[in-house]
């Protein structure tokens, strides 16, 4: 009897050992391969507006976004993104690929944010300068463009930049594009989570997003959400505006009208900078629960108070703090010390501070790239597809992404973080000056949201 | 020029259109497709400016109805053939005009293109509202393009830049030659007339609302053409490409840029516009700059347009040539 | 009050406050058009461009007041120097010169901040003065956006007793319906004319300086509010002040009021409007002028 009791006991240990090892293993996963932190070089002779000048052949990516006209900050944000990791890899001696060791040349195609141009230069890139990879871009009109032109010249493209889950569906989807973002559905469904699994405070909610279909897919994605993870919730409002809205007056004195806690937005800038800034001007000092509401430089001009309690989900991050080791803060001094020292026009603003948020993701999508150039010794898409269908790639960050094999979208836990004011954001800055940004509220709080709960979307008739 | 070396000339065109794609590739037969889609959407907008002098804000609305058509037609009916999806475009622009002309043409001047502006941009913001049709911003794509084929016969890939890149330009050259050839019926003639002199056209017995209204809705139609080969061609068609102001813009430029009244001075400007297009995109950022540049210098030094300038050389020459010559 | 009784009239001041920013913008464009036909595509390219030169006056003498006096007329100058070097040698072409002129000159204008100011979105602070709340009435408005209204309506207020009351005004008014008769009368056109278009600029470069606190300066804010300003314009008939205040104030209460009832249609309200409006009367509300 003592020793079944033993027995018993002994695999209920086991078993839950077993389990406790399981859960264990989802969160240390091995990836297949990781950034590497011992060749790390010296980047010192870095600059985005002077790139190295390469000779012979090279692997060449294009940076597809708008260069010119109103958005050309997209561009450039995109720009020294790519070029920063393009540049390591040049340091470290290029890239062996078909048996001969190659530099990474980057492009810039300039869209100026029309799907018609877009489409040109795209297959310019492909048919003239004979470029393997096309990196793209905000706005899902363009991607589409950008994925149908690679589609037909059998060429990667690489989406970093747009949120739309219909890119990687029937009848959209291409298996020459891959998707290295977080997406709507998977953003509205992670934030939703956040407040009523995590947070569990606030209750009434409004919608104010966008009037077009990143807008809509955002807000679905929030309403799924909330009705899977927080059913208490109630949303008191649901509103759509223009996209470059001048006014928002009237919208806000609706959400003040109408009880909300908590104002959900897809926006992003300006209109997201306008909304926040005209809520404050009003006196309405409701949090906004949001992606793109973490731009410095006008986060400054609201101010810390202004700024403070804004809830952003972020792609990039790996929880709290946000350095955990020398090596990451030897990776990002390199950075942090050229925008001090170096940068100039357009790159010295705040805005370039850290390699953090979507520029860390932008970087990091481009890493993974040519990791996967590096293990496939070849830019065959045939070959690329094969090894990055199904990788994992772990960021300097110690964030690991994962490629789902059938339909190219990248799994990886996603970040809420609480914005506090700079004396409170020591718990995520943890080395000098110990605050993210002086004059305003930023990362504080940090929580790593599983990555199951928020896998990102995933067509049927795809993935089975 | 006698008939026999003009015919030469026509043949010549005929040989280098034939043989371009073959020597310059498919990048080069796309560039020269858009170039021929914007020189017929030019040109049918010419026809109401440099012809009947009536400036439209607005003529994105004939562009976009048009590719809004073929590609709604293409999306919606299975199995729909080439040939009636093109028409699908031009008709749903030729009936838009239908309805739209008599509203219009009882106007001139700058009513005639705040009028355009009006309803161009009310046909945008109606085009990005009703999402579930248009796809808004992100447009509707991805719509099957027929084969060209006649059933037994033969069947031609479209999907094939080089062999769409024919078929293009014989659809472009074909509706070209009937807009070239209506401006020189008589019809035509009574169309300039209305232009420079409209209350003598009107004591002539002539109905100058009906001959605008003409006018408007041949106008409108082609426009509409344009804009089903550039549906076929984009596989895309998005609210801000077709509807957007700039849409509406561009044929103005053009024609000015070219050559207004003259009938090839919308093509030359197309020309013009898409070496320009690549010359920018190529070497600089600074796009806008440069267009705006050209813009003012040609209305300052050129505002006759190229064909004007072409014109002025000419006369220059004759002129000197004259003198020379002893009486 | 009752709540919603007081988000009624919230809405209602909200829709006056951008119908007079509206307004102020219009006011130029409607001005010049009535004096010269000269219909200035480049127009909201310079209220933008005087947003940007009072961002840079805050920078380098850290006063909004310095930057609401002087960026306006800096762009005025620059209204000026387009009206006498460019406008005026191709106006011999008539409308359409001036049309692709202008927008030659607005393409040039956005490039040019660029260059200048880089692309990102840069902010302009208010005065602490404006910065708040009043009560009125039991509800909290924003005092920034009442000081908007007030401006406007001074600055119209000024303008009308110019336009009416002084012997400059009927000058203005005559060369507005017969400038030939008036040169012919020994008065100097051009230079009235140059006035003219110095003044309407210098009222789309206050509107641009005013509403920089509320936005971003950032290089499509020339796009953002060009649109509705024309639509001000051609829906008040070009030329008419009159109109164009009217039209400004109807089309601030359509978009505010527009939201509250009608949010899905908010944005295509204001064209049905345009639409409506001119399919009805082709040359606007109050225009005489073709």
């Amino acid at each position: 009897m003592k020793t079944m009791r033993f027995l018993f006991m002994a695999t209920a240990v086991l078993c839950s050992l077993g389990l406790v090892l399981q859960s264990a293993s989802a969160a240390d996963m091995v990836p297949k391969a990781a950034f590497d932190f011992k060749n790390f070089p010296d980047m010192s002779d870095f600059d985005p507006n002077k790139p190295m000048p390469l000779k012979g052949d090279t692997i060449k990516i294009a940076v597809v976004a708008s260069h010119s006209g109103p958005a050309a900050s997209v561009g450039e944000i995109y720009w020294i993104s790519v070029l920063w990791a393009a540049h390591m890899v040049n340091k470290q001696g290029g890239i062996m690929v078909d048996g001969k060791k190659k530099m990474v040349e980057v492009l810039k195609a300039d869209t100026q944010s029309k799907p018609d141009i877009t489409k040109k230069v795209c297959e310019r890139m492909i048919l003239q300068e004979k470029v393997d990879f096309l990196w793209g871009t905000n706005g899902s009109h363009l991607q589409k463009v950008i994925n149908q032109v690679a589609d037909k010249y059998k060429k990667i493209s690489v989406n970093a930049a747009s949120l739309s889950d219909e890119l990687q569906e029937v009848p959209d989807f291409s298996r020459y594009a891959f998707m290295t973002t977080f997406s709507t559905e998977q953003i509205g469904r992670g934030l939703a989570y956040y407040y009523g699994q995590i947070r569990k405070k606030e209750k009434k909610f409004y919608i104010l997003c966008q009037d077009y279909l990143f807008g809509h897919s955002m807000a679905e994605g929030f309403k799924k959400g909330l009705k899977e993870y927080y059913p208490d919730a109630e949303i008191v409002g649901e509103d759509y505006h223009k996209l470059f809205l001048t006014d928002f007056a009237p919208y806000l004195t609706k959400i003040k009208a109408s009880g909300a806690e908590v104002v959900y937005t897809g926006d992003w800038i300006p209109d997201a900078a306008n909304l926040l800034k005209q809520a404050r001007q009003m006196g309405i000092m409701l949090p906004f629960a949001d992606i793109f509401m973490d731009e410095p430089r006008f986060l400054t001009e609201v101010g810390v108070e202004g700024t403070k309690g804004i809830i952003n989900l972020a792609q990039y991050g790996n929880g709290n703090p946000a350095f955990k080791n020398d090596d990451q803060i030897k990776v990002y001094r390199a950075w942090n010390d050229l925008w001090k020292n170096k940068w100039k026009e357009p790159y010295n603003t705040v805005l370039y501070t850290h390699p953090f948020g979507n520029i860390g993701a932008y970087i990091g999508s481009t890493y993974w790239l040519l990791s996967v150039v590096t293990r496939a010794g070849s830019t065959d898409p045939e070959k690329i597809i094969k090894v990055w269908e199904g990788d994992t790639y772990q960021l300097p960050s110690g964030q690991i992404l994962e490629m789902r094999a059938c339909d190219h979208k990248q799994i990886t836990p996603l970040t809420v973080n609480e914005f506090v004011p700079p004396a409170e954001q020591k718990q995520s800055f943890n080395i000098p000056p110990y605050y993210w940004f002086e004059g305003c509220s930023n990362v504080g709080p940090s929580t790593l949201l599983p990555m199951d709960k928020v896998v990102p979307k995933a067509d049927p008739k795809l993935c089975k | 020029m006698n008939n026999k070396s003009r015919w030469a000339l026509w043949i010549a065109g005929a040989v280098a259109l034939f043989l371009y794609p073959r020597l310059f590739g498919i990048y080069y037969a796309n560039i020269f497709v858009t170039f021929a889609i914007y020189a017929l959407y030019a040109v049918s907008l010419n026809l109401l400016l440099g012809y009947t002098g009536l400036l439209s804000f607005g003529h994105a609305m004939y562009f976009g109805t048009g590719a809004y058509g073929t590609a709604l037609a293409l999306t919606h009916i299975k199995g729909l053939p080439l040939v009636p999806a093109l028409l699908a475009g031009f008709f749903a622009a030729f009936f838009l005009a239908i309805c739209v002309a008599p509203l219009v043409v009882r106007v001139g001047g700058n009513a005639f293109a705040m009028m355009h502006l009006a309803f161009g941009q009310l046909m945008f913001v109606l085009a990005l509202k009703l999402r579930h049709i248009t796809g808004g911003e992100d447009g509707v794509g991805g719509f099957p393009i027929p084969p060209l084929s006649i059933p037994g016969l033969f069947s031609l890939d479209m999907g094939d830049p080089i062999l769409f890149y024919y078929f293009a330009v014989a659809v472009i050259a074909a509706s070209l030659w009937l807009l070239w050839f209506f401006t020189k019926t008589p019809f035509g003639q009574i169309m300039v007339a209305v232009r420079d002199n409209t209350k003598r056209v009107d004591y002539l017995g002539f109905r100058v609302p009906h001959t605008k209204a003409v006018v408007y809705v041949i106008a409108g139609a082609f426009a509409g053409m344009a804009g089903a080969v550039y549906a076929l061609f984009q596989n895309l068609v998005a609210a801000y490409d077709a509807y957007g102001i700039l849409t509406s813009f561009v044929p103005v430029m053009m024609t000015m840029v070219g050559g207004i009244g003259q009938f090839f001075g919308p093509i030359c400007g197309a020309g013009i516009f898409g070496v320009l297009d690549e010359l920018t995109t190529r070497y600089t950022d600074r796009v806008e700059l440069v267009l705006g540049l050209v813009l003012v210098l040609v209305i300052m030094y050129a505002p006759y347009g190229f064909t004007g300038f072409l014109t002025y050389l000419r006369m220059r020459w004759s002129a000197s040539r004259a003198q020379r010559s002893p009486a | 009050m009752d709540a919603s009784v007081a988000m009624y009239v919230a809405q209602g001041i909200h829709g006056l406050a951008y119908g007079m920013v509206l307004f102020l913008v219009a006011s130029g464009l409607t001005l010049i058009f009535g004096m010269m036909g000269v219909l200035n595509l480049a127009h909201a390219s310079f209220f933008m461009l005087s947003a940007y030169f009072g961002y840079q006056m805050v920078a380098w003498t850290g006063s909004f007041w310095a930057a609401l006096l002087v960026a306006p007329v800096i762009t005025a100058v620059f209204g000026i120097l387009l009206e006498r070097f460019l406008l005026k040698k191709v106006h011999a072409f008539g409308h359409m010169g001036e049309l692709i002129l202008t927008v030659g000159v607005s393409l040039i204008v956005l490039d040019g901040v660029k260059a200048v100011w880089g692309t990102e979105s840069l902010p302009l602070k208010m005065p602490p003065v404006l910065e708040g709340l009043v009560q009125i009435a039991g509800m909290q408005y924003p005092i920034y956006r009442l000081f908007i209204i007030a401006m406007a309506l001074v600055l119209l207020g000024i303008l009308s007793l110019v336009l009416f009351k002084t012997r400059l005004g009927m000058v203005v008014r005559a060369a507005v319906s017969d400038a030939e008769m008036v040169n012919a009368l020994g008065i100097n056109v051009p230079l009235v004319f140059m006035f003219v278009f110095g003044v309407g600029t210098w009222m789309a470069g206050v509107a641009g300086v005013a509403i920089a606190p509320i936005l971003t300066v950032f290089p499509g804010l020339a796009d953002q509010m060009g649109m509705d300003a024309f639509i001000v314009v051609v829906v008040g008939g070009f030329g008419s002040l009159g109109g164009a205040f009217l039209v400004s104030i109807i089309g601030g209460l359509i978009s505010s009021y527009g939201v509250q009832f009608l949010s899905q249609y908010a944005a295509v309200l204001m064209f049905v409007f345009m639409a409506v409006a001119l399919a009805i009367k082709p040359k606007g509300l109050f225009g005489e002028r073709d």
